[in-house]
């Protein structure tokens, strides 16, 4: 009995043990990726090119997306703020739509879209490079696959999220005051004096810091995941499915790490 | 020249290679062989840097490949050209930039692939009409993505071509086409070609020496005529298989 007990208990800390040892592995290869993405960073005329090809497949073909989610972020926010602040003036509504938005929403809610639309293509593309030797053809051509392949992704998701980040707040702030106005009882005025009464200042920094890390992760975590595909058509799709899984991980743990920036601005 | 000695690889707990030593002479064809899962294309990639050896060693031109550093391996594989098994063709790129791909980057950032002459001399050679330049791989045939990677394979006059199994997945029409070319190019070019494949009629078509690999060693060595009259039974069994019925279910 305890022989089978002592068994279970050693199998549990080999288990873990293994979980460790892939958890470092993996930490120690992205660490082997960033350094040497951070490197090819100072050779722009090696992948500025491609980064104008990628910077428009990852920023003005989401934003269509990007900018009806945030069109319904807004809205949902106003009518929130009005059924629920019912003790306070109305004009807490449009501080409530800019704090929100501005904060939180429009950031990781273009994030979340971008990691769906974005870095689930970039994981498949890349692994799907990897199974079929194009990778590997790359290299034997002579060129970088981080200069070719990850750095023009990182640089356009670290750029193309600040404006798609400024329209999903300007958007959703003006959604919530369609709302606000349409099914609240609130005018222009008191939205305009709630939205203007907010220290925005800070926080407009703020969801642009966000932007550029949470674009930065979601190309990078693509590119990265990618290039660890094994196997087949079945690789692939499990390479797309850890991409969605990883990014949406990184981007929650971000926005902990990064939320006493906003309290360091203000 | 390129030489390899006494290479030994180990992958996932399999023993890959287990000590090959071969030579590759300069404007010859050497034909790699031997039945699926023996190492072939895996001592192909160790020629490119694509694998390191847990043993052994790799030379090209006197240079180490696996001691090399960033610089010196650029410098190596500015040499050598690699066509590989499933063509891996850049989906996103036009067949004209594809080829381009095989002359320097500097190169391609300063003419257009569609107007480079280096090119369509490329493209003339695999014997493809000029007009398949601005499709994608995904608009052409098996037959013509391999020519199209040959003809990447080609375009920086490289002086070593290796291919991995240049004729596999192709109907017989289209690996004979794709035989012819590779023979034509190596007379054609003066470049030294290494072929790995399995299908024996290639092999005896292509090489100018074949070597025979099993159980991660070499097996046999020799001109086409010696391994044709080798009395070693492993080379005989892989030349001339048997096709054994297979046992009846029985109840």
């Amino acid at each position: 009995m305890n022989g089978i007990t002592e068994s279970g208990v050693g199998a549990r800390i080999r288990r873990l043990g293994r979980v460790g040892l892939t958890a470092t592995s993996h930490v120690g290869r992205a660490g082997v990726l960033a350094a040497a993405t951070a490197q090819a960073l100072a050779r722009p005329w090696e992948w500025r090119r491609q980064a104008v090809v990628q910077a428009k497949a990852i920023g003005i073909d989401s934003l269509p997306l990007v900018l009806f989610v945030a069109c319904l972020s807004g809205s949902i926010l106003a009518q929130q703020a009005g059924y629920q602040f019912t003790d306070l003036p109305m004009w807490i509504v449009g501080q409530a739509v800019a704090a929100g938005m501005l904060t939180e929403l429009a950031p990781l809610l273009s994030a979340i879209i971008l990691a769906g639309r974005v870095g689930a293509g970039i994981g498949a593309e890349l692994g799907t490079m990897k199974v079929t030797d194009q990778i590997d053809a790359l290299r034997t051509l002579g060129r970088d696959p981080v200069v070719e392949l990850v750095v023009p992704r990182v640089v356009a998701g670290a750029i193309m999220m600040l404006p798609i980040v400024i329209f999903a707040n300007i958007v959703g702030i003006w959604a919530g005051w369609l709302t606000a106005i349409g099914l609240l009882p609130m005018s222009t005025e008191e939205y305009i004096y709630g939205v203007q009464a907010y220290n925005y200042a800070p926080a407009v920094i703020f969801t642009l810091i966000k932007a550029v890390f949470f674009g930065i992760t979601i190309t990078f975590t693509g590119c990265y995941v990618g290039f660890q595909a094994q196997g087949g058509a079945a690789g692939v799709g499990r390479t797309a499915t850890n991409t969605v899984v990883a990014i949406i991980v990184a981007l929650m743990v971000l926005d902990v790490v990064l939320a006493p920036i906003y309290k360091a601005v203000s | 020249m390129i030489e390899i000695i006494g290479v030994k690889k180990n992958l996932n707990g399999n023993q890959v290679l287990d000590g090959v030593d071969l030579e590759i002479h300069e404007g010859t064809s050497l034909v790699i062989m031997g039945p699926s899962g023996t190492g072939k294309s895996v001592l192909l990639k160790h020629i490119v840097g694509l694998f390191d050896p847990d043993e052994g060693d790799i030379l090209v031109e006197g240079m180490s490949v696996p001691n090399a550093d960033a610089k010196q391996i650029h410098e190596i594989r500015s040499n050598i050209s690699y066509v590989f098994q499933n063509a891996a063709l850049f989906d996103s790129m036009t067949t004209a930039q594809n080829i381009q791909l095989g002359l320097p980057a500097e190169h391609c950032r300063k003419v257009d692939a569609r107007d480079d002459p280096a090119v369509a001399e490329a493209i003339r050679l695999v014997n493809m009409d000029e007009s398949v330049l601005r499709l994608l791989p995904a608009e052409l045939s098996g037959g013509m993505q391999k020519r199209v990677a040959i003809a990447r394979a080609i375009v920086g006059r490289q002086r070593y071509i290796l291919y991995d199994e240049p004729t596999t997945g192709l109907d017989p029409v289209n690996a004979n086409v794709i035989n012819r070319l590779i023979a034509r190019l190596k007379n054609e070019t003066g470049s030294t070609s290494v072929i790995v494949t399995h299908d024996v009629e290639s092999a005896f078509y292509l090489g100018d020496r074949i070597v025979l690999l099993a159980g991660g060693r070499v097996q046999a060595s020799g001109t086409p005529a010696e391994l044709r009259n080798s009395t070693d039974p492993v080379v005989q069994d892989f030349l001339h298989p048997k096709l054994e019925q297979e046992p009846e279910t029985v109840g």
